[in-house]
């Protein structure tokens, strides 16, 4: 999985067997939302990025993310986070809703976030659902992510289906950044945002490929809520699946899922224990990631199985 | 400070919208063009962010204070001119730039009845004015002289007249030039396409001749204001769907409320079963005769017409009043449909006229203040019709006036040394707007809303002023959450800081 990797000191982390994603469980959304936060702090303090050398993030709208991002805003405002050398990549967009507009996700973004923190607007990068050729803004969107050395972290969030960005029920596991047509679950999911009126919400979107998240060297994703309870079942107690394309997750070396208490509600029980109970194993593997880090060693840790 | 790419962030503060609500959030301004910004515009197509950014710690961040009825200030009456130009034009100076620590960064200077040979040489004077580090004077507000005797208030009666000629009375006493259609007059003064300009006539309809001028002088872009009036329901309604929107200062000289013919404080509660538009036959005087069917010379019969322009003493408006007989109003009913929805008007043939309210607790009581803003909130509009001697600097005391006399001042109340004759307002709009809100139990947002976007939204500038719309100009007023003034900004410079 590192093989696109290269130049990176980090890459040898990457070698180890790949491990199920990590599960973290917290009380509420708002202390999912500090957890995440913190845990983006920490990567990109730990990188310690420059206009040469930026983090490059993913990042998602919906409102599972907002805690997070209120979280990483507070950072910001108080001087232990800045987003200077930091350059984002939204997963998503809708087609034909004007940039303007109170719900595409440029209004989203700006408002919820960017407009609150030091990130310079040449480093935001979000897909223009107005572009007179659609197909080739997706192409160079991939490009443009190659350019930049591939996506460091991708934060995420899912629908209730199940779906990562605009990657509904159904998607190609190997899908990159293309037109997506939205499942009628979204559709009906997101007329509240347009006055209940299900004839007002764009039909489509552009969004990143399942293979696209996958690809970035780290995947966070937040899921919170009851009504997500079934999505995460299937994400990590079943099979990979692309009806449930989150589960795709599985696949990826080195992701992360932090959901609140409501979220794990269709899980088994077991499922739940075993996760609260390697969470303390893991702070103590980061430990020593970070340790062997500063000694200038890259030696594989091996998994927590 | 100035902020490297001359875009300036407020943070951290409150912004009260068109709706009257506070909200929590940023405005982006851009101090070199002296506008407000669309702040995700800039962020996404210009690629900028702003260099500067201030907190203003929880405070409120409104757009700045528009007074449309004012007289002078800080020793200067717009009211007085002797003759030199430089002085007069000294005296605006003063005002525009002294005016903006009480919040207020655009005005209409109002002028009282004159001598009819002033008004082209004044009103030449009050064309609108933008100087640096000041308040904007936006054009001018002549109150009289086509008002009614029997409310005449502090206006000389010797200088009232009847417009015989309609439009053309109107004319000859304003000036052609002083009345020329609204681009015509702005371009005159070589202006900027950008720039804003108005002109607020006030006039009792009921006086020959206004009636039929009223349409006219609305097509050219002046804001007509019924005032100093003792017009009657129907002829105040006739006057709306004429074209006037605007009531100037409300409950103050014009008959007070009565039940069976609420004049023009009924228009207020314009019912829309009275509110079709009907045909006044073509000449002035006579429709304003038949339509008054007599009751102006009963209302009169209490005092004659002689005796007022005999009566010695000055008095005030607020307390000027003649008996009101009742009348039966004479308009036309509708048999419309009732309506099925709750909370849903029934389709009004005119809309209620703005109204101006001098909020310093003197000129009108809490109480009715309270009852003209729960009649019609969209409606409401906060002015001072500040004397020359408001300065919030003055001490209370006994101060010279003018002709040997003195007046004593004690807080926001003025009278004459000596008497309990009110010589005036000296309530400053900020404190209006303070009181606004205690009065009435709104909120400051919405006591914020009647002192900027309801009077741009009558002069028809709210594009410009009175608003944080995006390219708006950014003239700006930081209150505390008391609604106290701490600084205050003009053009997207600040040009008043409390110390």
């Amino acid at each position: 999985m590192s093989t696109a990797r290269s130049g990176q000191g980090r890459a040898a982390i990457w070698n180890m067997s790949p491990t199920p994603p990590r599960l973290i469980i917290r009380d509420s959304p708002t202390h999912v939302g500090q957890y995440i936060g913190d845990y983006i702090a920490k990567r990109i303090n730990d990188f310690a990025p420059t206009a040469e050398r930026p983090f490059v993030l993913g990042l998602p709208t919906g409102s599972s993310p907002i805690p997070t991002y209120k979280h990483l805003i507070s950072l910001v405002k108080d001087g232990k986070l800045s987003f200077k050398h930091v350059v984002t990549f939204n997963m998503d967009e809708y087609v034909g809703l004007p940039r303007d507009h109170s719900e595409s996700y440029h209004t989203f973004m700006f408002r919820e976030f960017f407009s609150h923190i030091d990130i310079p607007p040449s480093q935001v990068h979000i897909l223009d659902g107005n572009a007179p050729d659609l197909i080739s803004e997706c192409n160079s969107y991939e490009a443009k992510i190659k350019e930049y050395g591939g996506i460091e972290l991708f934060l995420g969030g899912i629908g209730e289906d199940g779906h990562i960005a605009f990657n509904e029920p159904g998607s190609s596991l190997a899908s990159r950044t293309r037109i997506k047509t939205l499942a009628y679950d979204t559709i009906l999911a997101n007329a509240r945002f347009f006055g209940n009126d299900i004839s007002a919400v764009p039909r489509m979107a552009l969004t990143v490929g399942v293979a696209t998240v996958l690809d970035s060297r780290e995947v966070v994703v937040v899921v919170t809520g009851q009504r997500k309870a079934l999505a995460l079942s299937k994400a990590i107690e079943e099979g990979v699946n692309h009806l449930w394309t989150l589960s795709a997750l599985q696949m990826h070396p080195w992701a992360l899922i932090v959901v609140d208490e409501d979220a794990t509600a269709e899980l088994h029980v077991k499922t739940v224990k075993y996760f609260k109970s390697i969470e303390r194993v893991q702070d103590e593997v980061e430990a020593i990631h970070e340790k062997l880090r500063k000694e200038g060693k890259n030696e594989p840790v091996g998994s927590m199985e | 400070m100035i902020s490297s790419n001359g875009l300036i962030c407020f943070t951290n503060c409150l912004l009260p919208l068109e709706d009257g609500s506070l909200v929590q959030r940023d405005l982006w301004i851009d101090e070199r063009r002296g506008t407000i910004l669309d702040a995700q515009r800039t962020f996404f197509l210009r690629k900028e962010r702003p260099d500067r950014v201030i907190d203003l710690k929880g405070n409120v961040l409104s757009p700045g204070f528009m007074d449309i009825q004012i007289n002078g200030a800080y020793g200067f009456d717009f009211s007085v001119y002797d003759g030199d130009d430089e002085a007069y034009r000294q005296g605006l100076k003063t005002i525009a730039e002294r005016i903006v620590e009480t919040g207020v960064t655009s005005l209409v200077p109002t002028i009282i009845t004159q001598e009819k040979s002033l008004y082209p040489k004044l009103l030449h004077l009050l064309r609108p004015l933008s100087l640096a580090n000041s308040a904007a004077l936006l054009g001018w507000h002549a109150e009289g002289p086509f008002i009614q005797l029997a409310k005449r208030g502090a206006h000389a009666p010797q200088f009232l007249v009847p417009a015989h000629e309609r439009f053309a009375s109107f004319e000859a006493v304003y000036g052609t030039d002083n009345l020329a259609d609204q681009e015509d007059w702005l371009m005159a003064e070589g202006s900027d396409v950008d720039s804003v300009g108005v002109r607020i006539i006030t006039a009792a309809p009921e006086i020959d001749g206004v009636m039929p001028a009223v349409d006219e002088l609305v097509k050219r872009g002046v804001v007509f204001s019924i005032g100093h009036s003792i017009a009657t329901t129907d002829i105040a309604t006739h006057a709306v769907q004429q074209g006037a929107r605007l009531i100037t200062h409300l409950f103050n000289a014009m008959p007070q409320l009565h039940h069976r013919d609420p004049s023009i404080i009924g228009l207020l509660g314009a019912s829309p079963h009275l509110s079709v538009p009907f045909a006044l036959p073509p000449s002035g005087s006579s429709s304003v005769s038949h339509l008054r069917g007599g009751s102006l010379s009963r209302r009169l019969g209490t005092k004659s017409a002689q005796a007022l322009l005999e009566s010695p003493k000055p008095t005030s408006e607020a307390f000027d009043d003649l008996e009101t007989p009742p009348q039966t109003p004479l308009l036309r009913a509708t048999t419309s449909d009732l309506s099925l929805v709750k909370g849903k008007a029934a389709d009004m043939a005119f809309e209620r006229p703005f109204y101006e309210l001098i909020v310093d607790g003197i000129h009108s009581h809490p109480n009715s203040v309270r009852l003209a803003y729960s009649a019609y909130p969209e409606g409401c509009i906060l002015i001072t019709d500040a004397m020359k001697i408001l300065d919030p600097h003055l001490k209370d005391g006994v101060h010279e006036w003018r002709d040997g006399k003195r007046f004593v001042k004690e807080g926001d109340k003025l009278y004459l040394e000596g008497t309990d004759t009110l010589a005036g307002s000296v309530v400053t709009l900020d404190k209006c707007v303070r009181n606004f809100s205690r009065f009435t139990g709104c909120s400051l947002g919405e006591a914020i809303k009647c002192a900027t976007f309801n009077p741009a939204k009558c002069l028809g500038i709210e594009n410009k002023k009175g608003t944080l719309r995006p390219g708006a100009d950014a003239d700006l007023v930081v209150l505390d959450r008391q609604g106290n003034v701490l600084s205050t900004w003009v053009k997207g410079q600040e040009v008043w800081k409390k110390d």
